[in-house]
């Protein structure tokens, strides 16, 4: 699971993507929080349906990325009833900017050939 | 492991993570901010048919241009305005529902800063609506209510950042000064023309915006 970013130098052309980003499911999870402005959080099931996942995919790829650090996920009461809140993390945010850097390099190198 | 899972695929090429990335932003974007049709066109239709009703019954010099019953423009110009307030008013809560923190805040303020808004102009307007002929009366309550309005639409802008605000914020402003130094009947002909009508095209302008999820 230990994906050392590669050291030194300028970003090589064929640098891996991000696995925890790279997959469909996450990578829509990780576009979503990020149009949120920072200090905002959105509540599960907004986000669930934003993405028309099922609550328990959601749940899965969500630990997920709260594993990696990138999602911060709040549990907290709205009157009696327990919300969660979901948010990036500062690294979440930097970790999505360079994803999306490193896709579109890669876009620019294939479209180069 | 999920990996037999279709979603744990990772996206075909670089284009298409690329689409997929511009794509979800922008249906993310519209999905957070209330759509410009149902927050600025309600207001444009309520002044443009309300304030033109008052021109009409309530011309310049106390003239009658079109004859109807002296309450039917007042009533139309409230129902209206109540009509747009609850369609803004629902967009606006629609769009922020399950958002807390910053931007919740924010909102909340600036509700309250209409809210205390316009129990100022009430009060204070009530106050002197015994003592004036009936044309000033109508002059003196719309023209402290646009006056709010282009206010709170030029602070608006300052906290979302929105050009299209700031500027319907300006002109809606103008518009009152004009209106107000031509004195009543020429008020209410201002408020409708430039005041609707710009609320009409800045929000179908702020709408294509929306709609390409720009905002």
């Amino acid at each position: 699971m230990s994906d050392e970013p590669t050291q030194g130098g300028a970003p090589s052309p064929d640098h891996e993507l991000d696995p925890v980003i790279h997959a469909q499911a996450r990578l829509r999870v990780m576009v979503a929080l990020s149009v949120l402005r920072e200090g905002d959080r959105l509540a599960f099931p907004r986000l669930q349906e934003m993405l028309g996942m099922t609550a328990g995919n959601l749940s899965i790829h969500l630990r997920k990325l709260e594993e990696a650090g990138y999602v911060e996920v709040v549990k907290t009461h709205q009157g009696r009833t327990p919300t969660t809140l979901l948010g990036l993390t500062r690294r979440g945010r930097l970790a999505f900017e360079e994803y999306t850097a490193a896709v579109k390099a890669l876009l620019s190198l294939t479209e180069e050939k | 492991m999920v990996d037999d899972d279709p979603e744990e695929q990772a996206p075909a090429s670089p284009a298409e993570t690329l689409r997929l990335i511009e794509a979800g932003r922008a249906a993310a974007q519209r999905d957070f901010q209330p759509d410009p049709r149902l927050t600025y066109m309600p207001w444009g239709v309520a002044w443009l048919v309300g304030f033109g009703l008052m021109f009409l019954r309530f011309g310049p010099d106390g003239r009658v241009l079109v004859a109807m019953p002296e309450l039917l423009p007042l009533v139309a110009l409230y129902v209206l305005l109540v009509a747009a307030a609850v369609v803004s008013g629902w967009s606006g809560m629609r769009a922020g529902r399950h958002v807390r923190g910053a931007s919740s805040v924010q909102g909340l303020r600036y509700g309250v800063s209409w809210a205390a808004a316009f129990a100022g102009v009430i009060v204070i307007a009530t106050r002197y609506s015994d003592r004036l002929p009936n044309p000033e009366v109508v002059l003196l309550w719309s023209g402290l209510s646009v006056a709010v309005v282009g206010v709170l639409y030029i602070a608006g802008a300052a906290i979302w950042q929105t050009r299209e605000m700031f500027v319907l914020g300006v002109w809606i402003t103008l518009a009152n000064l004009g209106g107000f130094l031509a004195g009543p009947g020429w008020h209410a002909l201002a408020i409708s023309l430039a005041g609707g009508g710009g609320l009409l095209v800045g929000g179908f302008v702020e709408w294509l915006r929306w709609r390409r999820g720009q905002c």
